[in-house]
């Protein structure tokens, strides 16, 4: 009996024995020059190969077909024309634009609001898990399902949103079919009616801050359990009031978590495709006004078979992500508050 | 970060000159298209002739008896036909153009025009002249007579030699569907024939009832389909028409339904349209014959409520509507492939798979011996607007296959748009559209 | 009333966040008819319990959820340990060039799926993949985004631990499977958590690269209700309704780990 035992505990240290083997072969190879290396690639050596196969290589692949002409990037190899083509296209500026307006009106909002149902979901005693599970609800539905359902709701003729409208007095309005900007829609000025964002981007905008704010609040709650609650109550003892406390401890405990946020949820807007796909039906919305810089390139590439116009313009989407990061890295990235 | 972008630019380098040893192999194939020497894509299957299709619920269903009837009664030396959904059009599309780059590709798939054209342009589709003409496997001229013109005709490429590139597969009409009870409540008795009558009903109803008369989808083919039948077209050889007098009242139309709130657009890609009619909540829309099955379940069997009949007509004597639906085409594949995909695309269209599927489906019969057969007689017998379609193919007109139409067409769409929000005026639209699908069509 | 106020706030929001399910759900019971008509009329006037019989009777949906299942939980498992893996590299540990490999890993993160689709399928190709397991796993066993998160998690950890573990002789390896993942234990979920769900919910990607019935999964199930004559409301309802549950049973069973304070846990042990 006592032998099993033994061996069940054999068994059980195995893997760390082994981890120790490994560690103590690393520690012998350590150069000094290289530091780290030889255990760095072993840990990095995974990861590395499938992003390098199905990351990077593809990245590669379509930087080279963006220098060709043509139909299916079989065309003749034009250079930087494709890049050029673009820059002096409108309705490469006109997406951009609408992807602006679609990031500086879903980020902070879907950040907001996730913040402070994150730290209300956190602090409350009662019925904590069951609100938990209803507000991540929207993030666990696929965007084709969720869509369909809100195609419903802003239905213009049988929706739940013009009805209400209706009954407290307001003009209904067209929602995802009107590609009036809102400016216009507000002040009643035909002039302004392509100034700004139309009603039916602002639709698209709340469907993606619904259903994006789940992804948001999980972050969040992971972060703000990894926070030390000490320090929250050593400040609420010291005389600081609930708003100081966040204010002066929790978002800046929280800096690495929200840092994280702002990277990654400006690069997925920017790349935001299937929202706006699956509730316009077609990506391109009212007279494009739904047109972000990727359902662009999606249909130069399905629709046009650009191939080669298509992963320039891909190009120069991932350029603009790129300097927008080492923009928040810089500026942002400084300031954030690690341990 | 600043790391980041050195490290893409070279990678992106190193990617590139390895690209450059990888392409040279497929660079001889980007000559023109249909030339002989081009290497044939390798089969997806080795051992059966793979059908991607985009069927749904009951018509999958009766397509997969139809494909295994096939296989039970085919010559032993022909490959077995295996079929498999990929999704809708634009997945079919999509996995279609990533296999063309793989350069394995089925034997054959569905798909319209717009995507057949492409397909030819990557050498990947075969013309089946050569199949149809053949004395062994291909129609015997009294057969091929058989045929409506029209669907043959949609196949045809003109931009590729009016060579055929695909076979007709789900053909359908557009109709004008109405609903009874909305046009009774409005005191009408018929629906319209000519476009004056349609206007004018459309203004009794919203007087009568208070209702919406047209839930209008947005939709390339029916304006077409419009044009048409105002006596026009919409093309001529590379130049678009859309500044012609038809296409002119098929705006202003939209222009004045929406002025007077006489109709309302629905979301794209939505059904709102059949639904709304089935609720009564309108009298017309307008749509593929084939949507007659659907409205008849949303209806819920009461086919007292409803009717279809051709579109309304500038001259009813000389009347016109849009022909579309999808086709099959054939892979440039293994020579044993291709065959087998022929067999079956013969055995689909024989006059009586024809019917078959036409009962089953709604899809149109595409041969003119159908009118004789007992079970299509009966059908038309069932219900007094169920042969009002097959009627129209007497008539009715292809859309254009000509290289950058895919493009015009989200041109007409956004112009029709622009009338309906009444953001431009019909005439200024309609010169923008006719200014910039020309420029398209220029550019290819 | 301090005490009260969260539980408002909370609800109201429920209230909104909830409606589209609460509508997904019912309408999961009405008739075609009735599904398609409006957003108004919540409630079924009579419960279609058949409809769930036609759900699954339209695609096999035992054998894509067993797909589902089997690759959604794999692609889980890898990328949780590819992660903690190179997110601890990027995190702790000093080489030569870390800087330019962690950007190239975040420069995966910013190019367009529908991009990289078409070369990706080649390489499925060239692999010999198609229809095959592999091709459903592999590519995503590792991402950018998870391995961004752990290291922010890595590096958000006091450092003194890291001293400590060094003073004690405990090499990088053991000290990240015996100390350091027990401790951002909150993020390992949520990065499994995402994992799971990002290979649960796509579509595209296995309509690609599968085309056998046997290859399929659930997402792809969901596409037999949309049929280029009209959608099966009710039905795609019933059939998503399905669908989400594993999810959210899934999710409230992971969801405690959020709360587990587990820094202090660390000095303790």
């Amino acid at each position: 009996m006592k032998r099993v035992a033994d061996s069940w505990g054999m068994l059980l240290r195995f893997p760390d024995m082994c981890l120790g083997v490994l560690d103590n072969a690393f520690d012998r190879c350590r150069i000094r020059p290289l530091k780290d290396a030889p255990i760095a690639a072993f840990l990095l050596l995974p990861a590395l190969v499938v992003l390098g196969a199905f990351g990077l290589l593809p990245l590669g692949y379509s930087a080279y077909m963006s220098l060709f002409g043509g139909k299916w990037g079989m065309g003749d190899f034009v250079g930087l024309g494709n890049y050029a083509e673009a820059i002096g296209s409108r309705a490469f500026w006109g997406s951009f634009l609408v992807t602006a307006y679609y990031a500086a009106g879903t980020i902070p909002l879907t950040m907001a609001f996730s913040f402070t149902i994150a730290y209300l979901l956190f602090h409350v005693a009662r019925g904590r898990s069951f609100f938990r599970t209803v507000y991540f609800l929207p993030y666990v539905t696929s965007a084709v399902a969720a869509a369909m359902v809100w195609r419903g709701i802003f239905n213009p003729q049988f929706g739940i949103v013009n009805a209400l409208l209706t009954r407290w007095g307001i003009e209904p309005l067209d929602w995802l079919l009107e590609p009036r900007s809102i400016l216009a829609l507000i002040t009643g000025r035909e002039a302004l009616v392509s100034v700004g964002p139309s009603l039916a981007l602002c639709g698209v905008m709340l469907f993606e801050i619904w259903h994006g704010s789940g992804f948001m609040i999980v972050i969040f709650l992971a972060g703000l359990s990894a926070i030390p609650r000490e320090l929250e109550e050593a400040a609420r003892i010291d005389g600081a009031g609930p708003f100081q406390v966040v204010r002066k401890v929790t978002l800046p405990l929280l800096s690495p978590t929200i840092f994280f946020l702002a990277i990654v949820s400006v690069i997925k807007s920017f790349q935001a495709f299937n929202s706006v796909f699956a509730l316009t039906g077609d990506g391109h919305g009212p007279l494009d006004t739904t047109q972000n810089v990727t359902v662009y390139i999606y249909s130069q590439f399905y629709e046009f078979h650009r191939w080669g116009y298509g992963t320039a313009v891909a190009a120069l989407l991932c350029l603009a992500i790129m300097t927008l990061t080492v923009v928040q890295w810089r500026f942002v990235g400084r300031k954030v508050h690690y341990e | 970060m600043r790391h980041a972008a050195r490290a893409v630019l070279t990678l992106t380098l190193v990617m590139g000159a390895v690209g450059c040893g990888g392409r040279s192999q497929t660079s001889d194939a980007s000559g023109t298209p249909a030339s002989g020497a081009r290497p044939a894509f390798t089969p997806v299957d080795e051992t059966a002739a793979v059908f991607w299709d985009r069927q749904t619920t009951e018509t999958a269903e009766l397509l997969r008896t139809l494909v295994d009837d096939y296989n039970a009664g085919r010559p032993q030396d022909l490959l077995p036909v295996k079929l498999e959904h990929v999704g809708g059009y634009t997945d079919i599309f999509r996995k279609v153009s990533a296999s063309i780059q793989a350069r394995a590709l089925p034997a054959m798939a569905v798909g319209y025009q717009s995507m057949t054209s492409e397909y030819v342009q990557a050498g990947a589709v075969v013309a089946l002249d050569a199949f149809v003409q053949d004395p062994a496997v291909g129609f015997a001229p009294e057969d091929l007579g058989d045929f409506f013109p029209v669907v043959l005709e949609t196949n045809r490429y003109s931009d590729f030699d009016n060579a055929m590139y695909s076979f007709p597969f789900c053909k359908s009409a557009l109709m004008m569907f109405f609903n009874k009870k909305v046009l009774a409540d409005a005191g009408i008795e018929a629906p319209p024939v000519t476009w004056e009558e349609f206007f004018a009903q459309c203004r009794q109803v919203k007087e009568k009832t208070g209702k919406h008369a047209y839930a209008v989808s947005v939709d390339c083919s029916t304006i077409d389909g419009f044009v048409y039948s105002m006596g026009g077209d919409v093309i001529d050889g590379q130049t678009t028409l859309f500044d012609q007098i038809a296409s002119v009242r098929v705006f202003e139309l939209f222009e004045a339904l929406a002025k007077e709130e006489l109709a309302y657009q629905i979301s794209p890609g939505t059904y709102d349209d059949e639904t709304a009619l089935a609720h009564n909540e309108i009298a017309f829309m307008f749509r593929s014959s084939s949507a007659r099955t659907s409205i008849q379940m949303l209806m819920e069997g009461d086919d007292d409520r409803w009717g279809m009949t051709r579109i309304p007509q500038a001259d009813p004597a000389n009347p016109r509507t849009v022909l579309y639906g999808p086709n099959i085409c054939v892979f440039n594949t293994t020579p044993e492939q291709q065959r087998a995909a022929w067999a079956f695309i013969k055995y689909f269209t024989s006059a009586e798979t024809g019917v078959k599927w036409a009962l089953g489906t709604g899809y149109l019969p595409i041969r003119k011996s159908a009118a004789k057969d007992p079970q299509m007689q009966a059908f038309w017998d069932e219900w007094a607007y169920n042969r009002a379609a097959f009627d129209c193919l007497e008539f009715a007109k292809s859309e254009p296959t000509v290289a950058g139409w895919q493009e015009v067409r989200l041109l007409v769409e956004k112009a029709q748009t622009e009338v309906l929000t009444g953001i431009k005026s019909a005439r200024q639209a309609v010169l923008d559209l006719k200014h910039k699908a020309d420029a398209v069509l220029a550019q290819q | 009333m301090r005490r009260v106020l969260p539980y408002v706030l909370l609800g109201v929001g429920t209230l909104v966040v909830t409606f589209p399910f609460v509508w997904m759900i019912t309408t999961a019971f009405k008739t075609q008819t009735e599904a398609t008509m409006s957003t108004l009329n919540l409630w079924p006037s009579v419960w279609q319990w058949r409809n769930f019989a036609e759900t699954f009777r339209a695609a096999p949906f035992a054998r894509y959820f067993f797909n589902s299942f089997l690759v959604a939980f794999t692609v889980t498992a890898a990328v949780i340990v590819t992660s903690l893996m190179a997110g601890y590299a990027f995190a702790r540990l000093e080489f030569p060039g870390s800087r330019i490999l962690f950007g190239l890993v975040l420069a995966t993160m910013m190019i367009p799926f529908e991009v990289t689709l078409i070369p990706n399928f080649v390489l499925i190709r060239r692999l010999d993949w198609y229809n095959a397991y592999p091709a459903l796993i592999v590519p995503w066993c590792a991402n950018a985004f998870s391995i961004f998160l752990m290291r922010q998690a890595f590096l958000s950890l006091p450092s003194d631990y890291f001293d400590a573990a060094k003073v004690d002789g405990c090499g990088h390896l053991r000290f990240l499977a015996r100390i350091a993942a027990p401790l951002v234990k909150p993020m390992v979920v949520t990065v499994g958590l995402f994992a799971f769900l990002g290979s649960y919910n796509s579509l595209l990607w296995p309509l690609v690269v599968t085309s056998e019935e046997a290859m399929r999964v659930v997402q792809v199930g969901l596409t037999v209700f949309s049929g280029a004559e009209g959608v099966r409301l009710h039905l795609l309802m019933c059939a998503s309704a399905i669908v989400i549950l594993p999810t959210v049973a899934l999710y409230f069973a992971a969801q405690r780990y959020f709360l587990e304070g587990s820094i202090g846990a660390g000095i303790k042990g």
